[in-house]
């Protein structure tokens, strides 16, 4: 049986060929995933390994809020802790060090980084055991007004020693003389933050402590462990009664922040495996419709096999085993391409700043197995039910012209469809609006696909035709014919249908949701805001933080134009016992500046012990004005607040908001950067006005912009956009896929239809009109599944959107446009490429075509 | 109301020194050697020879489906080796008819779908009154509405017949158009095929096995390894077979 294994896939190259491209593209996406990944985690552990490399033990604050992504929030020790630890004995040396917001402004006044890694000052250390820059050019910094930056700052602003550089801080930016330039250990920049080394003293004022480190790192005498100097120091600790530290050893530190690290990207590479395995699903239809065509195509073949005496199995066996060689071979070129595309893709991120050192890849074997496996047993599943049709073939089929293709069981596809339908509906709703979160969302939007595309084959004709009456009124009979054509086999347009329609209704879905969001943010800015002009900070600030010194709030509030204006921070806080983020704003000023549209109490004498909630935080943990929920703050620890204020509208408020002195008073003085200044002109001053008297304080700020309502909500919209293109970018791949799909069953068809169209040809239609059949055809099948993707859509973008009402999704929207743009872009990429097995079908010879005898 | 076709010239076919050879070298076979043929019109030319002896070759060549190697084909005072692809679809679209052995209908169209196909291709509306004509001589009226999976196969055929006719060609090729079918639905087919060459003066060229269905024709040619062997005018199934024993054929 293996040689009819291997004659079936000869004389079916291109089919096959065609198929094994759908797993190739999904398997090479995974590939690609998993070796990027192991590749900047390897990166950031030996980088990880570098910074703490003479650390031995840190010592740290024992109050912490943790972060997603390893950002732990930690409070400040007092630098009298430094001279504590030196009291052990087998301490040689302890550095504290801390680590506010720095960021340089080049020569045009731009501000360097700020969209991604982070940016950050530190203090020179002295010590060459702690301290893992090295100067490539210059001296240390030795005044207050002195500066040292890594060597990727000063290439991004063209900087050179001797230079004057205005750094901004949280405090009114300074200029600093550059005195030296930096590589962080081999490379030029720390993964692509920017970092400004100050002095000590200096980092202490920009950080606006006094005597304060985060964290103070532990050179051991010579000869004594890690645990053991770790341990000595906790022995000196407690012997004083100081109990709210931490000690770690250097490698315990190392080993949090590499896991850190892994958490991060672990959530990364999660989202891409969702993206590729979108793609792989969709993948799978076009796999199983190519081995169904191709099974039904030979079904006299299989007849005949059955009729010489090949059992059952041996038939099932020589169709599965074609799909396993498809699979292998089709998976091993998946992660060859994967490895071939993380290569691109680190050189990539290298070329826009993200340096990952070291000229190749790290290639796990957990990478191609995984690669193989999911590919081939993807491939496998996807052959077995055509594996099954063909071994249920009777033998007299070889002989007698029985009809071969099986009637369509409408009950059992109706009763299995809905089953499958309705398991999804409620495991989405489970998700959406139980507490089962987003992987039932997904696995029920999943299923609900599944559902459709079982039921459709059911539908599948009289759909095809009503897309191709336009078609029949605008092309005549070759409109007609590929309207016959689109609606002559059903199962074949549904599954092809069903790969477009995944594609489709994810994209679709996106679509929506942006749109909702936008409409959402949209309107809140619109109703909400009574601001006449927003600072905002440029870039969004990354992840390592950064914002806007509080002196430019203070400056704008001191103008005689302006009547009312805050600040609003944000920070991290657990709120009883669960972590969230709140916003601080002043209490007097916010009245003006946003409606809350509040239902008890006033935020407008929100005291620093009081607490503003939202109606949603309010009626889920069951809390009425004057009652106290226990926060927990880094800096402070423990403190009760009472609920002062409760308010309705938290679309760009946010569940929890507490008093800007409340801010001060809970995090730690390097944490005090504001994200934005809502401003209210007095009456009678005019948007031009204003804007002159604002303008020249915002210009010293270079990493702030001033906008006016409609300015800020495009930004915001903006935002939200960049998220969209992102996600239509990894499911682009899924959009490929399904089109290839599109032209595999059209390739399958016309080979099977060689006749036909061979009559068509002799009977005077031109070379022109079968291509043009042909694209018909393919155009009506892809919007028979963009259709259903769009319905489909439709209905996940209103659920999920529902759902998220409460926090602030009040608006749908349907994106008529943008949907209607989608159907339209579908349709004529298909018209365009289905010219590939168009040209196929207008060039067959007509002779062979129709020598039938 | 035109019901006849207005001759040009005499001949509605012709074929001048057409040689077809498939292959080269040693596996070259000459399919048609350097044959002559003339095929008047309003008659009805039948042709005939052993397995082999290159009919459909010849069929084929003269409605512009193949290509000669050498020699020319002219239907009416066109000489098709000078066309282009292109120009010679539109021969066969407006000028050509074709009757096959089997396979002769989409199935994805029906039966008058399937009758006024080339109209439809060059985007003619179809003369209504010749339409019913021919609907009518072959008694389809009652299955217009049909797919050719709900027709017997002579049914089909008559379809086939009707689908020629419609476009009103110079001439009609049709290669063992009742090789398929029981000898009833044969002589039906032969009989329509007979009737538009005496009732609407319609040229055609037929290839058959069968002495009887030869002798619904004016003349039939006899081919032996492509070359014209010989020719028998008016001929009844008795002579034509007499014939054929004398080739050595069938
Ligand atoms: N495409 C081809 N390639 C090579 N040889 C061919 C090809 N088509 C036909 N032939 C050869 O040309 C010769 C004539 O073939 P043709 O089909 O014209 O015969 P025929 O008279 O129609 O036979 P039949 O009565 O069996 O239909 C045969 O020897 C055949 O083998
Ligand atoms: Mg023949």
């Amino acid at each position: 049986m293996w040689k009819v294994t291997r004659k079936g896939l000869a004389a079916h190259k291109l089919r096959f060929v065609l198929t094994a491209l759908a797993v190739v593209l999904g398997v090479s996406f995974i590939c690609g995933t998993l070796v990027l990944t192991a590749t900047i985690q390897k990166t950031f552990d030996d980088l990880f390994a570098d910074i703490n490399r003479g650390t031995d033990a840190a010592v740290r604050s024992a109050n912490v809020i943790k972060g997603d992504f390893g950002n732990d929030q930690r409070a400040n020790v007092p630098a009298s802790l430094v001279t504590e630890v030196l009291k052990t004995p087998t301490v040689e040396a302890a550095v504290g060090n801390i680590q506010p917001y720095a960021q340089a402004v080049d020569k045009n006044g731009k501000a360097i980084g700020g969209n991604g890694p982070p940016t950050f000052g530190l203090g020179w250390d002295p010590n060459p055991k702690l301290n893992q820059f090295h100067l490539v050019v210059g001296r240390p910094p030795q005044a207050d007004d002195e500066i040292v930056v890594d060597k990727g700052t000063a290439d991004k602003g063209h900087f050179t020693v001797g230079d004057e550089v205005t750094i901004l801080t949280t405090k009114v930016p300074k200029k600093y003389k550059l005195v030296g330039i930096a590589k962080f250990g081999t490379v030029d920049s720390l993964a692509g933050a920017s970092i400004v080394l100050f002095t000590p003293h200096e980092v202490q004022r920009i950080a606006g402590v006094n005597n304060e480190f985060s964290q103070i790192s532990v050179v051991a005498k010579p000869g004594v462990s890690q645990t053991q100097v770790a341990e000595d120091i906790r022995k000196t600790l407690v012997a004083d009664g100081q109990t709210q530290y931490q000690v770690i050893t250097g490698k315990a530190l190392t080993k949090e922040n590499q896991d850190a690290v892994h958490k991060a990207l672990g959530f990364i590479s999660t989202a891409l495996l969702v993206f590729a395995f979108v793609a792989l699903i969709v993948g799978m239809f076009i796999i199983y419709n190519t081995f169904s065509i191709v099974v039904a195509q030979r079904m006299r073949e299989m007849a005949l096999l059955r009729a010489i005496g090949a059992s059952k199995r041996q038939v099932l066996g020589s169709v599965i085993g074609e799909a396993v060689v498809v699979g292998v071979l089709a998976s091993a070129i998946g992660v060859a391409a994967g490895i071939g595309l993380s290569i691109g893709l680190k050189a990539v991120m290298n070329a826009v700043g993200f340096q990952i050192p070291g000229s190749g890849v790290v290639l796990r074997p957990n990478a191609v197995i995984i690669g193989l496996l999911v590919g081939t047993i993807v491939t496998i599943i996807s052959a077995v039910v055509p594996a099954r049709q063909a071994a249920r073939v009777p033998p007299i089929a070889a002989m007698r012209a029985v009809a071969l293709e099986r009637p369509i069981n409408r009950f059992r596809r109706l009763a299995i469809g809905g089953v499958i339908l309705a398991l999804g509906l409620l495991t989405l709703f489970l998700g959406l609006f139980g507490s089962s979160g987003i992987s039932f969302v997904g696995l029920g939007a999943l299923l609900m696909l599944v559902g459709v595309f079982v039921v459709s084959p059911l539908f599948a004709r009289q759909l095809a035709r009503v897309i191709g009456v336009p078609l029949t009124k605008f092309r005549g009979i070759v409109g007609s014919l590929s309207r016959e054509n689109a609606a002559r086999n059903p199962r074949r347009t549904a599954t092809t249908g069903a790969a477009v329609m995944i594609a489709v209704s994810l994209v679709g879905f996106i679509t929506i949701f942006a749109a909702s969001a936008n409409a959402s943010i949209g309107s809140a800015i619109d109703q909400q805001l009574k601001t006449d002009y927003i600072v905002t900070l440029k870039g969004g600030g990354g992840p390592g933080g950064g914002g806007l010194s509080p002196e430019l709030a203070k400056k704008i509030s001191g103008l005689p134009q302006v009547a009312a204006s805050t600040p609003i921070r944000l920070g991290a806080a657990e709120i009883g016992g669960s972590k969230t983020f709140l916003a601080a704003a002043d209490p007097e000023a916010i009245p003006q500046l946003y409606d809350f549209n509040g239902v008890a109490g006033s935020i407008a004498n929100l005291a620093p012990n009081e607490i503003a909630i939202s109606t949603r935080k309010a009626s889920s943990k069951h809390l009425k004005l004057d009652d106290v929920v226990s926060a927990r703050f880094v800096q402070t620890g423990l403190v009760p607040l009472q609920v002062g204020f409760i308010y309705r509208n938290n679309t760009l408020a946010g569940d929890y908001i507490i008093s800007l002195a409340s801010f001060e008073r809970n995090f730690p003085p390097q944490d005090q950067l504001d994200t934005q200044i809502f401003v209210k002109l007095k009456p009678g001053v005019s948007p031009v006005q204003g804007r002159a008297a604002i303008e020249p304080l915002v210009a010293q700020y270079p990493n702030s912009a001033l906008k006016d309502n409609a300015q800020y909500k495009a930004d915001q919209k903006k935002q939200v956009n960049q998220v969209l293109v992102l996600v239509y970018v990894l499911l682009f791949l899924a959009v490929i896929i399904a089109f290839i799909g599109i032209v595999n069953t059209m390739t399958l068809s016309i080979y099977e239809r060689t006749q036909e169209i061979g009559l068509l040809r002799a009977v005077g239609s031109s070379r022109r009109q079968v291509r043009s059949m042909v694209r018909w055809e393919a155009a009506i099948i892809a919007l028979f599944g963009t259709l259903l993707g769009i319905a489909m859509a439709l209905f996940f973008g209103w659920a999920v959107v529902r759902a998220l009402h409460d926090q602030g999704f009040t608006k749908f929207s349907a994106a008529p446009f943008s949907l209607v743009f989608i159907v339209v872009i579908t349709g004529l990429a298909t018209l365009v490429w289905a010219s590939l097995p168009a040209r196929r079908a207008s060039r067959l010879d007509v002779l062979k075509a129709i020598d039938q005898n | 109301m035109t019901t006849t076709i207005p001759p040009t010239t005499t001949l509605a076919a012709r074929a001048v020194g057409a040689s077809k050879i498939y292959g080269t070298g040693d596996t070259a076979v000459r399919a048609l050697d350097a044959i002559n043929v003339e095929f008047p019109r309003a008659q009805y030319t039948a042709i005939m020879g052993p397995s082999g002896s290159g009919k459909s070759t010849l069929l084929h060549c003269l409605a512009g489906l193949d290509t000669l190697t050498s020699g020319h084909v002219y239907l009416g005072d066109i000489d098709l080796s000078t066309l282009s692809d292109k120009e010679v679809t539109r021969i066969r679209r407006d000028r050509v008819g074709f009757v096959f052995q089997t396979f002769n209908l989409l199935p994805t169209l029906t039966a008058i779908e399937n009758i006024t196909l080339p109209l439809a291709l060059a985007g003619h509306k179809p003369d209504q009154a010749w339409l019913d004509r021919i609907i009518d001589t072959v008694s389809l009226r009652d299955r217009l509405e049909h797919r050719p999976s709900e027709l017997s196969g002579g049914q089909q055929q008559r379809v086939a017949v009707a689908r020629a006719l419609v476009t009103k060609p110079e001439i009609i090729f049709a290669d063992e158009p009742t090789g398929n079918l029981d000898s009833r639905s044969s002589a039906e087919i032969l009989g329509f095929l007979q009737r538009a060459v005496e009732e609407f003066g319609q040229t055609i060229v037929m290839v058959t096995h069968d002495p009887i269905s030869a002798s619904y024709s004016n003349r039939v040619v006899f081919l032996a390894d492509g070359h014209i062997v010989d020719e028998l005018l008016d001929p009844t199934a008795d002579a034509v077979l007499g014939k054929m024993r004398n080739l050595g054929g069938e």
